[in-house]
């Protein structure tokens, strides 16, 4: 065993600081020492996206980055998404219970925070732009199509006005 | 699947970086540079890769950047390649190396994968690969001796090796923008789009009076090293980029070429048919988009 | 008592249903959106130490010898266990047929890659992983049989000494005249396909935390399980333990189709709490475990078929040889997916006679396990497949010799010469639904146009029977006897009217905890959001098996549905009293008891289950003081199989008619889907969104068996699929838009009409678009015979036709 070393970050909103071996990866470090287990692992080799989470503003695979590395960065994750005070929904996550975008849901949090990327940079993306942004993300159970329009549902609602602007300040 | 032991560091500068790579070699210690972890990480999980010592690159602000410098676009290192994919800079200036950088996985991958890490890496599947050799680039490394520049032919060695050190880093890769009138086309067969492409070859070409000149053609994906096809470039140079022509210069290149890899998804015989297919292809595109 | 579960949802007790048969949102959503669901990962039991294994690099080797000291003192280590505990105290599992399982490690012998042969559990799976380095293993290497034609050749090496050679199965089944039909016959079409190894891959692994109380010699095990009490039962045999003392807890888990459930995991990790003095140990499988040696590779075939014709395209007999590679054994119970294609074996069609003359062996590769379909899928790919040649031999549209041969409406129920009944269907409706939707006669311009350019454009229409609501008596040839698969609710209300019903299977993605409520709030005529989904454990839950043999929609309607009843019947009696009138003269609706005909003249079913609960004084003489019910459904009429393994087993028969059109890349070989329509008959559905999801996943499914998904093996053994750059499930990219059209034709003999849907359409996805793919490559003369249809096997044939 190697020295630990010390990760302090902030995950939606709320510092946390752990002593933690270099070899940790990150997503075992949100899921077995921050106890955030909303984000799931599907393969922990950096293909099916199961994983996504926001470092700063940007999706990324938990898996393919250490603990270590996220020292003084922040962080989101799916359990950032509801709403603290009311408890209600994301915006992302009402819309793929509306058009039923999951089955086992085991994908769904990945597929969640890919999207908020996606529909923060882009609040109108084409067909072709969601296949683009959620090509990096399997799903075995619901064929996509759901998914598809989960995503354009969520998109639609954000151009009405709904906020899905990270629910924590950095 | 979880990485055996080893040491991290997370130098805040590059002299630093170079100094402790420098007093780990000292120690007999086998570190390895980490950047975005896109290829690394999985070697680690996987135990296929079990240095002593990571150094993390990740503070070093200073190895992230794009700059035009003329006629030549310079990229640090440490560059997310999703940041070279939304830089207007290479989108307009060289649009091979953007339409490259957007064949590299997803955006996920390309959030945290560096520009300096896939040339690094040297992986025969890599575009960046294939744009260097046709473009022409140049990389810049850094070490315990100062700098040197090391351009594309002579970079990469073989097989996930490329001419640094291991007491060296790369730091920047150098690219021409591209030249007023040339046609340029990059193209691959993956499986499913992101993967790892099968093969993929890049083009670069003038038209002078209806025909070929200055013709580059590199292809990746196929052997340990990106590849420049001097047969099928001789070939079609001087020829008009018809159909028929092009074909044949993508069987004369495909035939010139060193016995292919093989692998589950294609055997070597496919993919040399692939570069047959995508040569051709390209030196279309190419030429369509030459003026 | 006997109770009738309606027939019909107009059938269900009030006026109008506000959910059954609508698009409702899921129960199931909010939590597992959010991420608060406990898949079986984010379990921590106090003081659990974690597992890892040491898996095989050998296709087949003798275990010499073993060195596990330096692991066992490797700070962290809690506890190392090899083939000799294991031999010690756990049996290999039961098998079907008998005889061909394997102990959880190795005992004496590995027989594949990827077999676990040392087990650690430590502090953290880190520290076990960095143990596994510290184990020496010697291994004395032993010649392999890698394919089954191999293994069946004569000497081949055996896996299982034991036995007289590798074949595990080997019959001919005979219905009907089959020689004599073919004697007949105007034309006979043969052909040879192949269908390599896919599998299941669901997003998450299998997972369980054990832990074996070595006071009270019990044990319990938490984990991802589709099938709890069949589990638990399996269990008890290997680890010598009583039925009673193995409770299994199943935890929502991210899909399974068909696999989860790691019998060799569960044991693993027990016996290791068993060796660490009954610390709670979790084993995660992660996925190159997963692809190397989980629950989940299915369906490695060669089969030799043909069609017996009659000159106008009537076929009239039908034979399959199959040769069929289950791995090192019979362990996951792979065997049963070359039963299951009895249930429907002619498909859509009526085919006097048919032979299926079965050849099931074992080889060094990975054991084979069930994968959603369980066996018809290539199946259906051969008959479909050899529909298509039979069309071209006799210049008929691959849609017409369909249309010639359908079972007609007027004949159903109808038995097929393999013995299972049909419920009902209206193939031809299905078929002009689909070549509608699709515009059948403009793809057929489109394409004479783009061959005229030189394009690969080809079409496929396929028709198929998917079989639904399985009964262990469809696997009496492998093996198993048994009429009657139980599944169990119990269905009660409070003394607040709020209801309950409790099952034995948990989450896993079709949405049956939604089904339930919506059944229960149309039964009693409430609100669904007062009706709460719970889970039971094995030691408590009611009979069950679980989601399987697309049964659990139907089986969980038939059970809930049957517990409604009972308590309306209670509620009645117990109104009855408390109104002074005849319980005849009552009836349940808007969460009312009335007297028919009497406004006003009510009590809320708050009010009766709180009499029940609260005044025994008031009640009926004699009744017990319980507003709840349990009701166990199993299939109707299922008989016993006779010598040619004949019986009503499935009870459903859905079906589809597919219309595809694929253009192949005559310079890649790759394959891109331009249309894709569906036409679908699965009777009643009760959740049309959920139903229509099944669909698309099994759709996806599909397209990964046709085109992406492989598990490869070399000439020695080896696997060359060990992460998801090998095994390519397919994205989103890869998943076309469907065109849908929807067919109902309910079953006369389920709960509400509804049919078996949800394995689906992986029954008939990689039949259609291997169809269309050879319709592309008709004009070069050039035929796929092998899946997956992959961009270097096409671009071989392409090779060849120049
Ligand atoms: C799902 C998936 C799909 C992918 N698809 C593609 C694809 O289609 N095409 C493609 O090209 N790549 C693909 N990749 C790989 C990806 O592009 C990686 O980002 C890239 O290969 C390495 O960059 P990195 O910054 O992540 O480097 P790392 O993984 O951090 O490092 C890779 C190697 O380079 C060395 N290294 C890194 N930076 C330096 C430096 N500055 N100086 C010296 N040595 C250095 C490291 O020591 C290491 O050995 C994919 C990866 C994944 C997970
Ligand atoms: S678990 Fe991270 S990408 Fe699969
Ligand atoms: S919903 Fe199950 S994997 Fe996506």
């Amino acid at each position: 065993m190697t020295t630990k070393q010390t990760v302090k970050v902030t995950v939606n909103g709320i510092a946390y600081e752990r002593q933690v071996e270099p070899r940790l990866t990150l997503v075992d470090f949100l899921r077995h020492e921050l106890h955030l287990g909303g984000t799931h692992v599907g393969c922990e080799h950096g293909v099916c996206g199961t994983c996504n989470i926001l470092v700063d503003g940007k999706a990324v695979r938990s898996c393919l980055m250490l603990a270590v590395q996220v020292d003084g960065e922040s962080l989101t994750t799916v359990e950032g998404l509801r709403n603290r005070d009311t408890g209600d929904l994301h915006p992302i996550q009402q819309a793929f219970v509306d058009e039923h975008g999951l089955q086992c849901g085991f994908c769904t949090p990945g597929f969640l925070m890919t999207t908020l990327e996606l529909l923060r940079d882009n609040p109108n993306p084409s067909e072709a732009d969601i296949k683009d942004a959620l090509g990096g993300n399997l799903c075995r159970c619901t064929g996509y199509e759901a998914i598809m329009k989960s995503v354009r549902l969520a998109a639609k609602r954000v151009q009405e006005g709904q906020d899905i602007g990270l629910t924590h300040t950095d | 699947m979880k990485p055996a032991p080893f040491d991290y560091y997370s130098p805040d500068t590059l002299e630093e970086a170079v100094a402790l790579l420098a007093k780990l070699e000292n120690e007999d210690l086998d570190a390895k540079i980490l950047a975005g972890g896109q290829s690394l990480m999985p070697m680690l999980s996987l135990r296929l890769a079990r240095p002593d010592a990571l150094v993390d690159l990740r503070k070093i602000g200073a190895l992230d950047y794009i700059r035009e410098d003329g006629d030549t676009i310079a990229i640090g290192a440490m560059t997310s390649k999703s940041a070279a994919e939304d830089s207007d800079v290479i989108r307009t200036r060289q649009p091979l190396f953007h339409e490259a950088t957007l064949l590299v996985g997803h955006r996920q991958i390309r959030n945290r994968g560096t520009v300096g890490g896939s040339f690094a890496h040297a992986e025969p599947t890599a575009e960046y690969g294939a744009a260097a050799m046709v473009l022409g680039m140049d990389m810049k490394v850094v070490g315990p001796n100062g700098e040197r520049i090391v351009p594309a032919k002579d970079f990469y060695v073989t097989y996930l090796t490329a001419d640094i050190d291991s007491t060296e880093i790369l730091t920047e890769v150098r690219l021409p923008v591209l030249k007023k009138g040339t046609g340029w086309s990059f193209q691959e067969m993956s499986r499913r789009q992101g993967d790892h492409a099968l093969a993929g070859a890049a083009v670069t070409l003038r038209l002078v009076g209806g025909v070929c000149k200055d013709v580059c053609i590199a292809v990746f994906g196929v052997n340990a090293s990106p590849t420049r096809l001097a047969e099928a470039e001789a070939f079609i140079t001087g020829k008009a980029a018809t159909e028929d022509n092009a074909r044949e210069a993508g069987r004369v290149g495909a035939d010139g070429l060193e016995e292919p890899m093989s692998d589950v998804h294609a055997t070597a015989q496919y993919r040399r048919g692939l570069i047959a297919t995508l040569v051709a292809r390209c030196l279309v595109e190419a030429a369509s988009r030459a003026s | 008592m006997s109770i009738e579960i309606p027939g019909l949802p107009e059938d269900m007790p009030g006026a109008e249903l506000k959910y059954v048969g609508k698009d409702v949102k899921r129960i199931e959503d909010p939590g597992l959106v959010a991420g608060t669901v406990e898949f079986i990962d984010n379990l921590d039991l106090p003081n659990m130490a974690h597992c890892a294994m040491l898996r095989s690099p050998h296709p087949h080797a003798r275990i010499t010898g073993y060195d596990t000291s330096a692991a066992e003192a490797l700070p962290g280590v809690v506890a190392v266990i090899t083939g000799e505990d294991v031999k010690r105290w756990a049996n290999p599992v039961t098998t079907a047929p008998e005889g061909w399982g394997s102990y959880c490690l190795a005992v004496d012998k590995v027989r594949f890659v990827g077999e676990p042969v040392v087990a650690v559990a430590a502090e953290s799976r880190y520290i076990a992983e960095d143990a596994l380095e510290l184990v020496n293993v010697e291994y004395e290497l032993l010649p392999v049989a890698a394919t089954a034609e191999e293994a069946i050749k004569e000497g081949a090496p055996r896996l299982f000494e034991e036995n007289e050679s590798n074949v595990i199965l080997s019959k001919t089944y005979d219905w009907g005249d089959v020689d004599q039909v073919f004697a007949d016959a105007d034309h006979v079409v043969s052909e040879t396909f192949f269908w390599n190894r896919v599998g299941a891959n669901p997003m998450e692994t299998f997972g369980c935390v054990s832990t074996w109380d070595t006071v009270n010699n019990s044990l319990t095990i938490h984990g991802s399980f589709q099938t709890p009490g069949f589990m638990a039962l399996g269990r008890a045999f290997s680890l010598n333990l009583p039925t009673n003392k193995v409770k299994v807890v199943s935890h929502p888990h991210g899909g399974s189709f068909g696999g989860k459930g790691g019998p060799r995991g569960s044991e693993i990790s027990s016996l290791l709490s068993r060796k660490a003095g009954g610390r709670a140990v979790k084993y995660i499988e992660d996925r190159v475990e997963y692809l190397l040696a989980g629950a989940g590779q299915s369906w490695d075939r060669y089969y030799d078929a043909s069609l017996a014709l009659k000159a106008d395209g009537t076929v009239t007999g039908f034979k399959v040889k199959l040769l069929d590679d289950q791995g090192a054994g019979a362990e996951g119970y792979g065997t049963i997916s070359i039963a299951k294609p009895i249930a429907a074996f002619t498909g859509c069609y009526r085919i006097e006679a048919a032979r299926y003359d079965l050849n099931v062996v074992a080889t060094n590769r990975a054991p084979t396990y069930p994968y959603r379909g369980y066996g018809p899928p290539p199946h259906n790919y051969v008959l479909e497949s050899l529909m298509d040649i039979a069309a071209q031999k006799l210049g008929l549209d691959v849609a017409e010799i369909r249309r010639r041969n359908y079972i007609p409406p007027e004949a159903f129920p109808y038995t097929i010469p393999s013995g299972n009944e049909y419920d009902s269907g209206q193939y031809e409706v299905t078929l002009d639904a689909a070549l509608e939707l699709a515009d059948y006669e403009a793809l057929r311009e489109e394409q004479a146009r783009a061959r005229e350019e030189g394009r690969l454009l080809g079409i496929g229409v396929c028709s198929v029977v998917e079989p639904g609501v399985f009964d262990w008596n469809a696997y009496t040839t492998v093996g198993i006897q048994g009429v009657g698969v139980p599944e169990g609710a119990k269905v009660s209300v409070d003394i607040m009217g709020q209801i309950t019903v409790t099952v034995g299977f948990s989450l896993e993605g079709q949405g049956q905890y939604t089904l339930a409520a919506q059944l229960v709030a149309d039964f009693f005529g409430v609100d669904m959001a007062g009706v709460r989904v719970a889970y039971a454990a094995t030691d408590v839950a009611p009979p069950h098996f679980g989601p399987g043999g697309s049964r659990l929609g139907v089986s969980i309607t038939g059970a809930v549905l049957g517990a409604c009843r009972k308590i309306e019947e209670k509620f009645k009696l117990v109104t009855a009293r408390l109104m002074q009138c005849e319980p005849a003269a009552l009836e349940l609706a808007d969460g009312f008891v009335r007297i028919k005909g009497v406004p006003g003249a009510e009590m809320h079913i708050a009010q009766v289950a709180g009499t029940m609960l609260a005044r025994s004084d008031l009640l009926p003489p004699g009744m017990e003081q319980s507003p709840e019910a349990t009701y166990v459904w199993t299939a109707p009429g299922r008989t016993e199989p006779d010598e040619q393994g004949r019986c009503k087993s499935y009870l459903t028969a859905a079906n589809a008619c597919h219309v595809v059109m694929v253009e192949i890349d005559p310079g890649t070989g790759r394959t891109d889907i331009l249309k894709y329509c569906v036409a679908d008959d699965c009777g009643t559905r009760l959740n049309p969104a959920t139903v229509e999801g099944q669909l698309m996943g099994g759709i996806a499914q599909g397209i990964g068996a046709a085109l992406f998904e492989e598990y490869v093996y070399t000439d020695d053994g080896q696997p060359k699929v060990s992460t998801f750059a090998e095994y390519l499930v397919p994205t989103i990219h890869e998943v076309p838009k469907t065109d849908k059209a929807v067919i109902v034709t309910p079953s006369p003999f389920t709960p509400l009409g509804a049919k078996g849907c949800g394995e689906g359409a992986i029954h008939t996805t990689p039949a259609v678009i291997m169809c269309a793919i050879n319709d592309a490559l008709l004009p070069l003369g050039v035929q796929a015979r092998a899946t997956p249809a992959s961009p270097n096997r096409v671009w071989d044939l392409l090779q060849q036709a120049k």
